[in-house]
């Protein structure tokens, strides 16, 4: 509502009527005034301009013309309506893991962590892949109080995120980890 | 005509789409680069003004142009989008004057409906990202990683649908765009995203206004510090930012675009829809807004970009007129514009219509186009070849050579014109009234035939006569020495340069003499076997007073020879072949590549490459020129040398991109030539031909000629009538009286020498001319010009009403004859079998001109057929007519003389949208549509069934990346009778981006060939960025995408030629053709535009 009162503001508009009738010279002086120190890096110098003082070769393109490796960009042809719901679940969920380790100190607690553990596992599956900078960030947090909480199955997927071997014990599997980080 | 079809361009896009300015070739260096369409045009920004540097072709119709710089990089990269979806980034490498791909891809989305405005590309000021706005309700990121390098790509729902502007705000901690945007009650509003790409998503922005002019159409985001974004209207100009709201009111106008000046962003210049110029300011203390001044500036082009370069030199690119390089002045000038053009660049879109005439009766077509629209409206009239433009002339019979002479050595202008005939010699001189009179050297011998002549050093001039060499002062005009032909013989043949003379006598001797100061002394001289035709020792080395080398023509054994100098050992012998005589030898050098041309008794042209230290000849290629004899002479246009090839068909050799071009003259036939630069005739040349003897400047050295006849209105229709040697124009105006703004619509008549108006026919109110044609009907000798019109009345969707108008062109008036009205717009008129052939919007209606019993004409309607959405283009031939639909694609139907009648025989059932028809022969007709494809169709005459022969065939397809709206037959260049290229028949067509080309119609056996050719070199030339050119030429609308077929792409293959030869040997090798014979098959090709 505001900005509707500004675009019809009838001061301006007064203003400009009372100026446009005041003539041309008067214009022709504002022009000047403002069309003085143009920028200049000191081309277009020359008192008489060359119209052109070169052929314009035509390219013929006899060289490889492929982009580097990588740089075929495609689009990620998900669902804009799914990523959006994995991007709101990988968030939850990586509240609900930093919520638990944080609240979580002794193993009193354990058979909560592991109800929550049967729940994660199936999303943690689907979203691995879909954003990787997602959980990179998260799991630069992640500490060996963290890592002891999840379970292996989510190791595992850390670990085949980052290119390691997801075998071995759990144990293995967090130093293994630990030393990558 | 056939189905087997070469497109080729003869006039490049010359529309300019999109500009900008920034450091692309190197760091230190400033670039220009244009969009035209289908090219980019790279430029660099000197002192000296611009200088052109490179034209790319792109495969792929531009739709966004935009210069970034990515973190860390030198220099900056070019990010181009096409509108078939396809992008690439483009970096220079300055090493190999290279285009590199640094990305590229496709950001088509399977499901998405393509946005009404137009693609909208942009870049993160900060280089965070690229966004795109392609199809409705989508925003496609593409993101950089910190490297600098692009990630994969996603969309992001926007909600607004009907987009009008996106555009970056600088200085937001995340990337944040402003969309401008219409709602579905037709009112504007602006709104700002931040762009999370964490979360994929929009989070709203800063900033929102609601209900801005209705006409709001273009974002201006202002750099910091200022900061925040200008909303340009057709009334009101708004700048809003977090702190800040200022508006004023404008006089209405419709923006079309702008360009910023200062790096600050305080100042823009905006350019209408009508090429007012205009400043916008930003008036502020430090960093806090005063308010917004707007000062008009003057007039330009109606502008579709604008870029501000250097120094207050300013690019504006344009769709509609010229594009032009301009210079803001700070004082206005007698007309109160701050504007002066520093120089205009030729543009011929939007090409509306055209006629291809042969104005000058030499048998070479010319095309005359509707260019252009609103004010900047113009006739262009397109040659091919290089004109004479005739300064003066005398009567002079019997010229059988011709020489201009300089007074001294060192005088910059010639002075003497020594003009041979078959037992004198004359002298002609300027006199202080600058006007050639006969005149007078003493030393020269008057009473023989001059074979050859030339100034020398030490301020002497050479005469050789059949009898002698004489020596003569050109202070003194005294002879100083003579050396005489052995008693017996005859020279015969004779040519010099400064210090050397070498002359032929009769018995195959050969002799070579040195001019000293004062001296001629015979240095060398040896006998041939036969005798000699022709000679030449042009210096082409890097003395330029010295020859090393001699080219030597042979009767008898029909050979070349290159001998050194002075002492005439044979070096080289190249047979020539066949029985015609050389007639001429020249050696030459252009760019830097030295050349022999030698030329026959029957008019053709061979050329070698020339080997300068060792004499060594390579690389032969013939060509024809003509049918008679050709004498070569040299002569410098622009300080860059070039031959004139004097026969009956003129023609000049020079040279471009490192390859020979030859261009037509637009003169009949020439016997001799040379140049002759006086100060009443500077850089002119003299031309003897038939029993005349003229002097002429030369147009520039290129290969089409454009001529602008300026209308300031817009041209819509053309037509020529032969018998009264007029155009005849529909055209319309746009007139600004009072407030409101009306259009006016014409039919003008032309004088087609002068291109005056002579005679004027003012339409109605509200009637548009549709269509004209010059025809005349059975038993009436008359030519007549025939107008279809359409009332155009702003309540209707179609027009209901219009009329065909008859005129008869009397002592130089359009004179109305006969009218009749029609129940809608008349689209087409064609001539009929005697009979006039109409379009009204769905009918096609035949009609006769019968005569009255008072004995005067009218139309009366004959017959009709129904069933067209709207029948927009109408060709005939003999009694069939092809119908070009809005929608239905192209539908043949037959006259029936006995039962009056016109019947569809059949059709195509494909639903393209027409923008123009063609009949290629009695089969196969050429269609364009509005997806930028052609594609042909042939008529089943001989299918088994009614339902077969009922359906037009699809038979070629091809997408050619331009809107035609125009087909013709002709050509335009001459036709040579024993080329090749002389029996190709040729359509030609005319697009909005001003392109002109040419459909060839092939032998089955040489469209093979050039397919073959056409695939080996998709794998040699590769496309620029990394596009297709196998997707660029597949025929492509909503509903299906197909790989062409039986088009070739003439461009491509053409552009064989400027490979290097180790390529164009590796492709030869692969074709298994000899090298000389693809270069010669190509070359004729190129000679068909």
């Amino acid at each position: 509502m505001k900005t509707e009162n500004c675009c019809a503001a009838p001061p301006l508009a007064e203003g400009a009527a009372a100026k446009q009738p005041s003539g041309a010279d008067r214009t022709a002086r504002g022009a000047s005034k403002y069309l003085a120190g143009l920028p200049s890096r000191g081309l277009f110098s020359s008192a008489v301009l060359s119209s052109n003082p070169g052929g314009m070769r035509v390219y013929v393109c006899d060289h490889e013309t492929a982009p580097p490796e990588g740089q075929v960009i495609k689009t990620n042809t998900t669902n804009i309506l799914i990523r959006a719901l994995q991007i709101n679940k990988q968030k939850s969920d990586a509240k609900d893991v930093i919520a638990k380790s944080a609240a979580d100190s002794s193993t009193v607690k354990r058979s909560a962590v592991t109800t929550s553990e049967r729940r994660s596992p199936p999303k943690k599956m689907k979203t691995s892949s879909a954003s990787t900078s997602h959980r990179g960030s998260c799991s630069s947090e992640l500490s060996e109080k963290k890592l002891q909480m999840m379970t292996v199955e989510m190791l595992r997927a850390l670990l085949k995120e980052r290119g390691l071997s997801p075998k071995g014990k759990k144990d293995e599997l967090i130093a293994r980890l630990k030393d990558k980080a | 005509m056939s189905v087997w079809n070469y497109v080729v361009t003869a006039q490049k896009p010359t529309n300019v789409t999109h500009s900008c300015v920034g450091n692309f070739t190197s760091p230190q260096e400033l670039n220009l680069i244009i969009a035209k369409c289908t090219r980019i045009e790279i430029h660099l920004l000197t002192p000296h003004g611009l200088q052109p540097m490179l034209d790319v072709p792109i495969y792929g119709r531009i739709a966004t142009l935009e210069l970034f710089r990515p973190h860390g990089e030198p220099q900056d990269f070019l990010f181009i989008a096409t509108e078939r979806y396809k992008f690439c980034v483009l970096q220079w490498d300055a090493e190999t004057s290279e285009l590199i791909t640094r990305a590229m891809g496709d950001v088509s989305d399977r499901i998405g409906r393509p946005t009404d405005n137009g693609q909208i590309g942009l870049i993160d000021p900060d280089c965070r990202l690229i966004g795109l706005h392609l199809y409705d309700g989508l925003f496609k990121v593409i993101p950089f990683d910190n490297k600098g390098q692009l990630k994969e790509a996603f969309n992001i729902r926007l909600e607004e649908l009907q987009v009008l502007d996106i555009k970056f705000l600088y200085g937001c901690l995340k990337p944040t765009i402003v969309v401008l945007y219409q709602d579905n009650k037709d009112a504007r509003h602006a709104k700002t995203y931040e762009i999370a790409l964490k979360d994929k998503d929009f989070v709203e922005g800063p900033l929102s206004h609601t209900n801005l002019d209705n006409g709001a159409g273009i974002l201006i985001p202002v750099p910091m510090p200022l900061g925040g974004v200008i909303i340009i209207g057709e009334e009101t100009i708004v700048y809003c930012s977090v702190s800040a709201f200022k508006a004023i009111p404008i006089r209405p106008s419709i923006t079309r675009a702008y360009g910023r000046v200062d790096a600050d962003g305080s100042r823009y210049l905006l350019g209408d829809n009508a090429g007012l110029l205009h400043l916008l300011v930003i008036t502020h203390e430090r960093e806090r807004v005063t308010g917004l001044k707007i000062e008009h500036l003057g007039e330009t082009s109606v502008a579709s970009t604008i870029s501000y370069l250097d120094n207050a030199v300013v690019y504006i690119g344009s769709s509609y007129g010229d594009s032009q390089l301009i210079k803001l002045n700070l004082q206005p000038d007698a007309k109160g514009s701050y504007i002066e053009v520093l120089e205009k660049y030729v543009n011929l879109g939007p090409i509306v219509d055209f006629c291809v005439v042969d104005l000058e009766r030499q048998g070479q077509g010319q095309v005359v186009t509707c260019s252009g629209a609103y004010k900047d409206g113009s006739l262009r009239i397109v040659r091919n070849g290089i004109g004479i433009n005739e300064q003066a002339s005398v009567e002079l019979q019997g010229i059988k050579g011709l020489w201009s002479l300089r007074s001294s050595t060192n005088d910059p202008y010639d002075t003497f014109l020594v003009v041979s005939f078959i037992n004198e010699t004359r002298v002609l001189a300027m006199n202080m009234d600058d006007e050639l009179e006969e005149s007078e050297i003493e030393g020269f011998c008057a009473e023989a035939q001059t074979l050859f002549c030339q100034n020398a050093i030490h301020d002497q001039l050479v005469q050789v006569t059949a009898n002698s060499v004489r020596l003569v002062s050109s202070t003194t005009r005294e002879l100083l020495h003579e050396w005489n032909a052995p008693s017996g013989y005859s020279v015969n043949v004779a040519t010099a340069n400064v210090s050397q003379v070498l002359l032929a006598t009769g018995g195959g001797h050969l002799v070579y003499l040195e001019i000293g100061n004062g001296k001629l002394a015979e240095v060398k001289h040896v006998q041939l076997d036969y005798e000699i035709s022709c000679l030449d020792i042009n210096p082409s080395g890097e003395n330029p007073n010295y020859s090393t080398l001699a080219a030597v023509g042979m009767w008898t054994d029909i050979s070349v020879r290159i001998f050194s100098l002075p002492s005439l050992e044979l070096l080289a012998k190249e047979n020539l072949g066949g029985e015609i005589i050389p007639r001429s030898v020249l050696l030459c050098t252009f760019e830097g590549v030295s050349y022999l041309l030698c030329t026959l008794g029957d008019g053709h042209l061979l050329n070698f490459l020339l080997n300068l230290s060792t004499g060594e000849l390579s690389n032969r290629k013939k060509v024809s020129l003509g049918t008679q004899p050709i004498m070569l002479r040299t002569f410098s246009s622009k300080d860059t040398t070039h031959v004139f090839a004097a026969s009956d068909r003129p023609t000049v050799i020079y040279s471009s991109n490192k390859k020979l071009l030859y261009s037509n003259v637009n003169l009949k036939e020439v016997s001799h030539m040379c140049p002759f630069n006086s100060a009443a005739f500077p850089d002119s040349l003299a031309i003897a031909k038939e029993g005349e003897l003229s002097i002429g400047t030369i147009d520039d050295i290129q290969k089409l000629h454009i001529r602008t006849i300026p209308l300031g209105e817009h041209a819509r229709r053309i037509c020529h009538q032969e018998q009264s040697r007029t155009f005849a124009i529909c055209s319309l105006k746009n007139c600004q009286t009072s407030n409101e703004e009306t259009e006016m619509h014409f039919v003008r008549l032309l004088d087609d020498q002068t291109f005056e108006f002579i005679s004027t026919y003012p339409l109605d109110t509200y009637e548009y001319g549709c269509s004209i044609i010059s025809c005349s009907f059975s038993d009436d000798n008359n030519a007549y010009y025939c107008v279809g019109t359409a009332y155009v009345l702003p309540e209707e969707n179609e027009p209901s009403k219009g009329r065909i108008l008859v005129f008869v062109v009397e002592d130089g008036k359009l004179q109305l004859i006969a009218e009749k009205e029609t129940k809608g717009a008349v689209y087409s008129l064609n001539a009929f079998n005697g009979k006039l052939l109409a379009a009204i919007n769905q009918k096609i209606q035949l009609y006769k001109w019968m005569l009255r019993e008072d004995g005067s004409r009218e139309l009366q309607a004959e017959c009709g057929h129904h069933g067209h959405i709207l029948a927009l283009y109408v060709q005939t031939r003999g009694d069939f007519i092809v119908v070009g639909d809005l929608m239905k694609s192209i539908s043949l139907l037959l006259y029936k003389h006995e039962e009056g009648a016109i019947e569809e025989l059949a059709r195509d059932y494909n639903a393209n949208w027409m923008s123009a028809v063609e009949i290629l022969d009695d089969d196969v007709f050429l269609g364009a549509e509005n997806n930028y494809n052609l594609f042909t169709v042939r008529k089943n005459s001989d299918a088994a069934t009614d339902e077969e022969r009922g359906r037009l065939e699809v038979v070629g397809e091809y997408h050619l990346g331009e809107f035609v709206n125009r087909f013709r037959h002709g050509s335009l260049v001459m036709r040579l009778p024993d080329s090749e290229a002389g029996h190709i028949p040729t359509v030609i067509f005319g697009t909005i981006n001003g392109v002109i080309g040419v459909v060839a119609s092939l032998p089955h056996d040489q469209y093979v060939f050039l397919e073959k050719l056409q695939a080996n070199l998709v794998k040699v030339i590769k496309g620029v960025g990394g596009l297709s050119h196998e997707q660029w030429r597949s025929f492509n609308n909503e509903k299906k995408t197909v790989d062409a077929r039986n088009f070739l792409d003439g461009d491509l293959i053409e552009s064989f030629l400027d490979l290097s030869r180790s390529r164009m040997d590796e492709i030869a090798s692969s074709m298994a053709v000899p090298l000389e014979e693809l270069c010669k098959r190509v070359e004729e090709l190129t000679r068909l535009h």
